[in-house]
């Protein structure tokens, strides 16, 4: 049943939910209620066997043969689950690929590693005259040429360390298959928390965060939660995150910007609580791998 | 040595491994947590997108061992020689360098094959409009061609498939690919392009039909969008002459005057100072020997 609608999904391009309930994580399905209609708009194919001499048929790329994925939109920090929204399976729902994540978390490391500023000083660097500090023969001592010599002390360093760029490169489309991947990770085994907005709390207390988090089993119990707010949230972030003196370790979480966050965040703690603006930024930020422009001299 | 304790006790303690199929049903049920080991901890490159390093000088058994891959004896041995040193005699590639005109020649003109069958296929998935000339433009921006080098060679694999008019300005053209287009009732004209004109007319810099020596035809106007560049025209006595010649549908062919050839050296036959000047002698000399 299930290839039988997969197939006629593709064929008439209709996303069907149905086919995808069948195959769905069933701890999904626990929260979201099985729909029993298409919920996006049937379209038929233009059928043309007359050839007209131009008709620019494919303007895109036919979407992938397969549906799309649910996710429920909750509220914060109720969570009150307000409606559901859907997601394409090349953004949600692709399979795991360890060697996309690591390679993607590799490079973030060496980023961050950056520019290394260590440095010395080889010999032609070192202030001080090339003279030759004592004659070739005749002294009874060791043959010796400038003051700088890296063997004599004051001399220059060999083989020291020079500043250096430790960061390395990934494709592109590469690093943001590893986005959505760390993404579909995530929401495949429940942990991904789309909430409508993260407003600023009123009071910096982090107990009341503390409860929240607590509440919700988000907390230090089960496994810290990382939450992504579209922009800083002063009291939000003070309460959750420490105070000066522990900046950016929460003990039952972190919560950052969405500008901060990277593949490593999604993956690092026990679930990501994300805004949903801030997903759909991250989604169609990291597509460019999707690029379903045909490309044509046709202007349309 | 005693066994280590650690690994005694995970032979004692059950290992309690859920099974994958039911547990995600009971999971909201029961409030278990399952915990795996961490994501991160367990990411790895595929084993094939990694190379051991080979490590040099490190005992016979590695294979590079005893000379680690360098030989016996001499500079090749202890150190670097220069690329391309030759023992002190003159080069190897100032000896025998690029000459000709071959694949590795610096005077081949490296020519990008395009078959009609696939510039109507383009036409047919809406990527070509043929009602608009087809220029290198057009094609490779709806990536009919990539990786241009000096230009593009219209061929005729296909012909039969081609059912648009077209009108197409290429760098070149095959006699059969010609052939096949006028008879489909398009045209062809063939033009000089240089790598850096391609470039030029891609970011919108230089007219893509256009030169200074070009034909305009009765009614049509020059385009009058300023381009930041000229396109050029060939200098070359091989390109001029392959654009001088009507059987290329040459964009020059209408500076040849009627009956002549395009070649800039041969002289049409006839048509020479020489010719001219016997054929008036000859004339005059009838006229002195006259009698009556």
């Amino acid at each position: 049943m299930a290839t039988n609608s997969l197939r006629s999904s593709g064929n008439s391009f209709k996303r069907s939910v149905t086919a995808f309930t069948t195959t769905r994580d069933p701890l999904l399905q626990c929260l979201a209620p099985r729909l029993s209609r298409s919920m996006a708009t049937e379209v038929q194919l233009p059928q043309s066997e007359v050839y007209s001499p131009f008709t620019p048929t494919i303007l895109r790329r036919p979407p992938p043969p397969v549906p799309n994925v649910l996710a429920t939109v909750y509220s914060f920090p109720h969570m009150e689950p307000l409606r559901f929204t859907e997601y394409p399976a090349n953004q949600l729902h692709l399979p795991l690929r360890r060697d996309i994540l690591q390679r993607a978390v590799v490079y973030e490391a060496d980023g961050h590693r950056g520019m290394r500023t260590a440095n010395t000083k080889w010999r032609s660097e070192v202030h001080g005259s090339s003279r030759k500090i004592r004659p070739q023969k005749g002294t009874g001592r060791a043959r010796l040429g400038d003051k700088k010599s890296p063997m004599l002390r004051g001399g220059g360093v060999a083989f020291g360390p020079k500043p250096r760029d430790m960061s390395t490169k990934l494709p592109r489309k590469i690093y943001d298959l590893a986005w959505r991947t760390a993404l579909s990770y995530r929401y495949r085994r429940g942990e991904l928390i789309v909430v409508q907005k993260i407003a600023d709390i009123e009071n910096e207390d982090s107990r009341w965060m503390e409860q929240i988090m607590q509440w919700n089993h988000w907390g230090k119990e089960d496994g810290r939660s990382l939450i992504v707010s579209r922009r800083v949230m002063p009291k939000l972030y003070e309460a959750l995150n420490g105070g000066k003196e522990q900046p950016g370790c929460g003990r039952h979480g972190i919560v950052k910007e969405e500008a901060d966050i990277d593949v490593k965040d999604l993956l690092e703690l026990g679930r990501v609580v994300i805004e949903k603006r801030s997903l759909d930024a991250i989604l169609r930020e990291h597509s460019s791998d999707l690029n379903r422009r045909v490309p044509s001299a046709v202007r349309r | 040595m005693p066994p280590r304790l650690f690994n005694l006790f995970r032979v004692s303690q059950p290992i309690v491994r859920p099974a994958t199929e039911i547990s995600p049903f009971l999971a909201p049920c029961l409030c278990t947590q399952q915990r795996d080991a961490h994501i991160l901890a367990s990411l790895a490159d595929n084993p094939s997108a990694l190379h051991k390093r080979i490590r040099r000088g490190r005992g016979p058994s590695s294979g590079k061992g005893k000379t680690s891959g360098r030989g016996h004896k001499g500079q090749k041995q202890h150190g670097k020689v220069p690329r391309g040193f030759n023992g002190g005699q003159t080069k190897d590639e100032v000896v025998h360098g690029k000459r000709g005109d071959h694949k590795f020649s610096n005077f081949s003109v490296d020519m990008k094959p395009l078959n009609l069958y696939k510039v109507q296929d383009w036409i047919d998935q809406g990527r070509l409009d043929p009602s608009k000339p087809i220029t290198i433009k057009e094609l490779r921006q709806s990536r009919c061609i990539t990786n241009v080098k000096d230009g593009v060679k219209l061929l005729a694999k296909g012909s039969e498939e081609l059912k648009s008019p077209l009108h197409v300005v290429i760098s070149r053209a095959s006699a059969k690919a010609i052939t096949a287009i006028e008879a489909a009732g398009g045209s062809v004209t063939t033009r000089y392009y240089t790598p850096f004109a391609m470039r030029r007319i891609m970011q919108g810099k230089m007219d893509p039909i256009n030169s200074l020596q070009s034909q305009i035809k009765q009614g049509e106007e020059i385009a009058r969008k300023s381009f930041y560049n000229r396109l050029p025209d060939p200098t070359s006595r091989k390109d001029i002459e392959y654009y001088r010649d009507p059987a290329h549908r040459g964009y020059l062919s209408h500076l040849v005057p009627e009956g002549h050839g395009p070649s800039l050296f041969f002289k049409t036959p006839g048509t020479g100072k020489m010719a001219l000047r016997k054929g008036s002698k000859s004339k005059a000399a009838a006229g002195d020997n006259r009698i009556w």
